[in-house]
């Protein structure tokens, strides 16, 4: 198994790139291309700390972080990620589809711009197995999935799955009261396939129930496995993760995004939203723990983190922290990059935005997104 | 995604289930004081398919089984004096709007006075605008959108559908308000939360916006923007005259032309209509909330909309027949696809049905399994 040595830190610094790009376009553009022959990365783990997280809280306060802080160590620490206050939702999407848009506070809808999830899916052939997204929870957090671009869309779209609103203790209540569902033999299970193409579906519907049956089998195994169990600070969050966890071990998707949100708990208390920011850091670390643990993850896994926003710079009345102040404590964020071809223990502080993650990440799987407006994380590859 | 119903004139044979008042056998006419040849048909006239949808689309849920033996044949308009006004309009109604707002869960609120505004509604006591104007003077509509920049960009957004990055000098001003001091909101001077709220309520846009949104979420298409703009305008001089709105929508020809298509359910209608169709009631609180939730975790519900549906057929409570009772396996297949479905079976589909039917490991669960787990049930 590789393991990752902890190199003595290097900071470049952004005049460095500068004189790169001096150089000819040829060559300027060279080191923004990563090694397509070779690449050890198969896996991506994108984390959204999506409830609005300063980098105060987080690498201005390592302690808080251990975790993220030895990942940093260990790969690359983006200082200096601009951003836009759309709020949660519409930032969210921007790091899933590379476009800043604003987009209602509110709305719950899909967005017309595809996501990186349709991008990898179209570009590589990627079946919906190999994409999965885990969420804290709310409505509008199932609209990441995939967009309603005509050239995109549903067919292209991840597996998405609520922590919060599925493994609950209410919902496990429920099968408690109701009994768990019975399974099916074999010989009843041939009669279900001949009756679904019996009502007009045909073999695709039969192909889909099984692909979907296999779904459902995974959900109620979850059920029973103690992510109903968590509650407490970050519970949400921690789910979401662990959820992350359990997929990544048991079908090895290509790609896992997450989508935190706990950490909004900040407009009204500034004491938990530290709390969530360490819960959080120790969930990730569980997730990485998990990838080093399995030595096909550890060799060809990738970790990307990053918040959608920062927070206000000043306490409100409440002694919390609101969005809106327009700052730099809210307009730049800390993204950390965490694999087996990225650099390691090196710390950038030129700009990047957040709305980069996506070029990046179809860069990594060799394929491009063609309607993103972002551009790539610059000195990301060793 | 616009599904196309079958049409009727696809199927080349097509058995009638007698239903009792409404749907004759032409081959077993029951005696009757009038030959029903000489009986006008109503307009509108309700079939198993556009009586599901128009009971779908007010309230909420399909019919019981009662509402069918009362309904079939008759006119649409008859069914939207029933309904239009009621409490169960109103009460779905309500959860609509919460939806809309994101007031659900942990968010919902829990007051009396909150609770008993459907039924105000319904009484005539309070209108719509009021309504709405008190769902964002609840402490969750606080909660859920904590901080000046939060709140006062949902209530231009979701109230008057304004896009606040093109409105930044409004936004500040209302955020200025919200925070104890004074500006100049949306052309109206405010002083404080309350005002920017009572602003948003009472503007202009938000009877357009609200109508807007009212269409798509009843007639499942887009508004002709003239018709609409006059609508609005009218609503706004005259909140009562949502009613009469609704109606004249609902017996448009658009509205015909959407009882021909498809349209997704949603969580709470999937679960609402699954529990009317199996057990003949409605979900509790206790038994909705939890499985509508866990259904919303999901970009597609499919798989978990799969584990509920088992949920109910194992678990005994649903009343389904042993399949030795079932003594005319072709008349309940038939029943069961107008029921489910809204429609006819085919000559086909029957033959597949009742043929698999009669199989040694089929069980009657086995066929409403593939019924409720079948993509056409997951559309209305």
């Amino acid at each position: 198994m590789e393991t990752f040595n902890l190199h003595r830190r290097s900071l470049i610094r952004g005049a460095a790139l500068g004189a790169a790009g001096a150089l000819s376009p040829a060559l300027a553009g060279a080191h923004l291309l990563p090694l397509q022959k070779g690449r050890k990365t198969k896996r991506v783990v994108l984390v959204a700390l999506a409830g609005g997280v300063r980098t105060r809280e987080t690498f201005g306060t390592p302690e808080n972080i251990p975790n993220m802080r030895q990942m940093a160590d260990e790969g690359v620490l983006y200082t200096n990620v601009a951003t836009a206050n759309l709020g949660h939702f519409g930032a969210t999407m921007s790091i899933f589809t590379g476009i800043s848009e604003p987009r209602g506070i509110r709305e719950n809808a899909r967005g017309e711009d595809p996501t990186l999830f349709e991008y990898l899916r179209k570009g590589l052939g990627m079946p919906k197995e190999d994409i999965w997204v885990t969420t804290t929870g709310g409505a509008q957090q199932v609209n990441y999935s995939y967009s309603v671009h005509p050239e995109y869309g549903s067919k292209y779209g991840a597996n998405i799955l609520d922590g919060e609103g599925i493994f609950n203790a209410e919902f496990k209540q429920l099968l408690d009261t109701w009994g768990m569902p019975k399974s099916m033999g074999d010989k009843e299970k041939a009669l279900l396939d001949q009756l679904r193409k019996g009502v007009g579906g045909g073999v695709d519907a039969v192909r889909e129930a099984e692909r979907l049956a296999r779904v459902e089998e995974y959900i109620l195994k979850e059920l029973t496995q103690g992510t109903t169990d968590i509650t407490g600070a970050a519970a949400g969050d921690r789910k979401a993760l662990r959820l992350a966890r359990n997929l990544l071990s048991l079908f090895r998707p290509k790609v896992v995004g997450v989508v935190l949100q706990n950490a909004d708990v900040a407009h009204g208390s500034y004491n938990a939203y530290a709390e969530v920011v360490r819960q959080n850091d120790a969930a990730i670390g569980e997730l990485v723990s998990a990838i080093r643990e399995d030595e096909e993850l550890a060799a060809s896994t990738a970790v990307i983190v990053l918040p959608e926003f920062g927070r206000d710079r000043d306490l409100n009345s409440r002694r919390g922290l609101d969005h809106g102040d327009g700052s730099p404590d809210l307009r730049r964020v800390t993204c950390l990059a965490w694999g087996p071809d990225f650099k390691r223990g090196v710390e950038i502080d030129s700009q990047q935005r957040t709305t980069d993650v996506v070029g990046t990440v179809c860069e990594l799987f060799g394929t491009t997104a063609p309607l993103t407006r972002g551009g790539r994380l610059r000195g990301l590859y060793s | 995604m616009k599904i196309p119903r079958m049409p009727p004139d696809s199927i080349q044979r097509v058995v009638h289930v007698d239903q009792g008042a409404g749907v004759q056998d032409p081959e077993t006419q029951k005696p009757d004081t009038q030959d029903p040849s000489t009986r006008a048909r109503p307009a509108r006239a309700l079939a198993h398919g556009s009586l599901r949808t128009t009971f779908m689309d007010l309230i909420g849920r399909p019919p019981f089984a009662r509402e069918y033996e009362k309904w079939l044949g008759l006119g649409r308009d008859k069914l939207l004096d029933d309904l239009l006004g009621g409490e169960e309009f109103w009460g779905h109604w309500w959860s609509e709007q919460l939806y809309y707002f994101l007031l659900v869960d942990n968010f919902q609120p829990v007051a009396r006075a909150t609770k008993e505004i459907p039924g105000k509604l319904a009484e005539g006591r309070m209108d719509y605008r009021t309504a709405l104007h008190r769902i964002a003077l609840t402490s969750s509509f606080d909660q859920r959108n904590p901080g000046a920049d939060t709140f006062v960009t949902v209530v231009m957004e979701q109230f008057c559908g304004l896009v606040v990055q093109k409105n930044r000098r409004d936004l500040e001003s209302g955020k200025r308000a919200y925070d104890g001091g004074k500006g100049n909101f949306l052309g109206t001077l405010v002083n404080n939360q309350s005002e920017v709220i009572e602003v948003c309520v009472n503007h202009s846009k938000a009877s357009k916006h609200y109508l807007e949104r009212e269409y798509r979420r009843l007639m499942h298409g887009e508004p002709d923007s003239k018709v609409l703009a006059n609508q609005a305008r009218r609503l706004h001089r005259d909140t009562w005259k949502y009613l009469a709105t609704t109606r004249d929508w609902l017996l448009s020809e658009e509205y015909s032309q959407r009882l021909e298509r498809l349209e997704p359910k949603s969580n709470t209608l999937f679960l609402k209509g699954l529990f009317v169709d199996l057990l003949d009631r409605l979900p509790t609180e206790d038994e909705l909330e939890p499985m509508r939730t866990a259904l919303d975790g999901l970009a597609d519900p499919r798989p978990l909309r799969s584990v509920v549906v088992r949920l109910l057929l194992d678990s005994g409570r649903a009343k389904i027949p042993e399949k030795a009772a079932i003594t005319d396996p072709t008349r309940w297949v038939a029943q069961k696809f107008q029921r489910f479905l809204g429609r006819e079976a085919s000559p086909d589909e029957l033959r597949v049905f009742v043929g698999i039917f009669h199989a040694e490991d089929c069980r009657p669960e086995t066929i409403l399994y593939a019924f409720l787990s079948h993509p056409e049930y997951q559309n209305y």
